[in-house]
């Protein structure tokens, strides 16, 4: 072995191993450049399309990740990359200051471009959309950008606000979103609470993962419950506790 | 580990990395000692600690009820269990006793001859350890959050103090002076540091979620401001442009080598931070909990291989590897919240120090093995004790 290639770090994964606790009904999921790829493609089909009439792109969020991987600043690098060769779009969705939802670009367009279908903005829109998928990685732009950088005039800007493309953020600026997401956010935030009070209301305020999912589930939650988990697992909103019986969820009191 | 010694011994290997191995050893193995106590004299919580420089033998600590007790940690006694006594205190029979609760005390960073405290009562009071006398008062108009006097210093030897005004006011010991003032802020600042690296480099949080970095040398303004966002403003909310948190900033703490800063925020979130440029490196730590309207003093280690910072959070303290973000292990121990921790530069030993409203304050030890101390303490609210008991970790021989 060579001394000099020894790190620091290599003594304590023996150690650790030995003495460490062991990790029941944990799975490890092995990191890859693409695997963060794949998990949201995972996550995506967790999105229910029928309920919205397949009007909405997959939406899933940023801290669903989170739940999945164990290393949130490889998560975010990974996100930011994607981001950054236009693959991947994010949202500021309005309700958390720390949530964001992820959408795929292609996605995203083709929804966008088939609600315009018929519509006069349809034009304006689609350059907009042209001009996004650059790639841009910002979440909202300010009237100077607007005007200067994409060269829209007032009344296009007023379009787009129109279509859903912007929503106002202050006078002046305006965030990127997702047309007709109202209806997603509502239905969202309706069954975080709903399934968040199941996991409250059992005894010891603590469910175990695989019975919650299993659990028939009240006209409150329209999602798949295992979108609802991997959310608050992923926002800490719950523990996430390895026990020989599967994962365990105990509420956080905060 | 052999393997590490048997390279040092032979020379293959730099003494530095044994030293660096086995202390992020024994900081990945903490766990609570029950052989150590430390004399119980607070009877509510204890808000502040601090661990002198050059020995590493005593130890300060400020309560909410305005006193001052010296802790001595060294056990010369032999047997395994040992309390470490105090060796005095500034109780509330003392003449000179602080009204109220003191927030934090720090000794001067070359000997233990002097200590600076300050507190809720709107001074800041500098004592003589020998006589137990304050030397100089310093009066404000606002109760005193925070107070930092520089580990390095040469040329100067001011210190910092944040209060309830968005000023923060650099008291000179050496000539009794008050005269520099540093604006900039817009809310009370709730704490301030200095940097280990340059001695005229200093970091204040303010309520105002905003952490500003000022040269003390210059005259206008500071010199930068710290943004989450990395001047990206299309990522936040229009009034969170330019801010470090998205709330309160209530913990600073600098690195051991001063490259980095890592503040702590009401937002419950941790960020770890470039000293030199200001940029956010976006490392994620998830959610740290963070429930303090006052200042929340917080430790990194020095000369750990990865470094880890050591937060408290709620009833126990987290322990983070700063540059990667995961958490490594939470320590546990305390019956209630944990206020403050400070890392003992040779003691691993983490020693958790809490009140708790129905216990009383104790400080507990936590160690594996000797070598680099621990402290943390909790805050305490405001409640007739009782039995206060102190259990202080010393380091187990082995």
């Amino acid at each position: 072995m060579n001394r000099k290639r020894a790190l620091i770090s290599d003594t304590f994964k023996v150690k650790k191993r030995r003495n460490g606790t062991q990790k029941f009904g944990a799975v490890s999921d092995g990191d890859g450049p693409t695997d963060i790829r794949s998990t949201l493609e995972y996550l995506a089909t967790l999105f229910p399309r029928k309920l919205f009439n397949d009007s909405l792109p997959q939406i899933v969020l940023k801290h669903q990740l989170y739940s999945i991987h164990d290393d949130k600043t490889l998560v975010d690098k990974e996100l930011n990359k994607l981001r950054e060769q236009g693959e991947l779009l994010m949202f500021q969705l309005g309700f958390d200051a720390d949530a964001f939802g992820l959408v795929f670009a292609a996605d995203y367009k083709s929804k966008v471009l088939a609600g315009e279908d018929g519509r006069a903005t349809r034009a304006t829109v689609e350059r907009f959309l042209a001009k996004l998928l650059s790639p841009c990685t910002e979440l909202s732009f300010s009237k100077d950008k607007m005007l200067k950088e994409f060269l829209f005039t007032d009344s296009e800007i007023t379009q787009l606000v129109k279509s859903g493309v912007l929503t106002v953020r202050d006078a002046g600026s305006w965030w990127l979103s997702i047309p007709n997401s109202g209806k997603f956010t509502k239905y969202f935030i309706q069954g975080r609470k709903a399934v968040l009070g199941m996991v409250k209301k059992s005894k010891y305020s603590e469910v175990l993962k695989a019975e919650l999912e299993e659990r028939r589930t009240t006209s409150h939650v329209k999602f798949h419950m295992k979108y609802h988990i991997h959310d608050i697992v992923g926002a800490e909103l719950v523990e996430s506790i390895p026990t020989t019986s599967g994962t365990l969820l105990r509420f956080v009191d905060s | 580990m052999l393997g590490f010694l048997t390279a040092r011994q032979a020379g293959l290997d730099d003494p530095l990395r044994l030293r660096r191995a086995e202390s992020t050893r024994r900081v990945l193995s903490l766990t609570l000692n029950p052989d150590r106590e430390v004399d119980r004299i607070h009877g509510n919580g204890i808000n502040t600690i601090d661990i002198e420089v050059v020995e590493g033998r005593y130890m300060l600590s400020g309560g909410a009820d305005g006193v001052i007790v010296i802790y001595d940690l060294e056990n010369y006694s032999g047997k395994l269990h040992y309390t470490c006594k105090s060796v005095c205190t500034v109780g509330r029979s003392n003449r000179y006793v602080h009204k109220f609760s003191v927030e934090t005390v720090q000794w001067y960073p070359y000997d233990t001859g002097m200590f600076v405290s300050s507190s809720f009562d709107k001074t800041m009071k500098v004592w003589d350890t020998e006589t137990l006398k304050p030397a100089e008062v310093f009066e404000f108009e606002g109760n005193v959050y925070s107070h930092h006097l520089s580990p390095i210093a040469r040329k100067h030897s001011l210190i910092a103090v944040g209060t309830k005004d968005p000023k923060i006011h650099l008291c000179d010991l050496k000539s009794g002076s008050r005269i520099q003032v540093l604006q900039g802020h817009r809310a009370e600042i709730l704490s301030v540091r200095w940097s280990p690296r340059y001695e005229h480099i200093l970091a204040t949080a303010s309520a105002d979620s905003k952490v500003k970095v000022w040269d003390v040398r210059r005259a206008s303004g500071c010199l930068f401001s710290l943004d989450q966002h990395n001047g990206d403003k299309s990522k936040a909310a229009s009034e969170a442009v330019n801010t470090a948190h998205n709330g309160r900033v209530n913990g600073l703490c600098f690195t051991g080598d001063g490259l980095y800063l890592l503040t702590t925020g009401t937002d419950d979130r941790m960020r770890l931070w470039n000293s030199a440029t200001g940029e956010n490196t976006l490392v994620n730590y998830g959610k740290v909990s963070n429930g303090n309207r006052k200042k929340l003093q917080f430790a990194v280690s020095r000369g750990c291989g990865p470094e880890f910072v050591f937060v408290p959070c709620e009833s126990s303290v987290a322990v983070y590897a700063v540059h990667t973000g995961e958490l490594v292990s939470t320590l546990r121990g305390h019956y209630n919240n944990v206020d403050c921790c400070e890392l003992h530069p040779d003691y691993q030993v983490p020693t958790s120090q809490f009140g708790s409203a129905a216990r009383s304050s104790t400080l507990e030890v936590k160690t594996v093995t000797s070598w680099r101390g621990f402290l943390s303490f909790a805050p305490q609210m405001w409640r007739t004790s009782q039995k206060v008991q102190i259990r202080l970790p010393g380091p187990r021989l082995q």
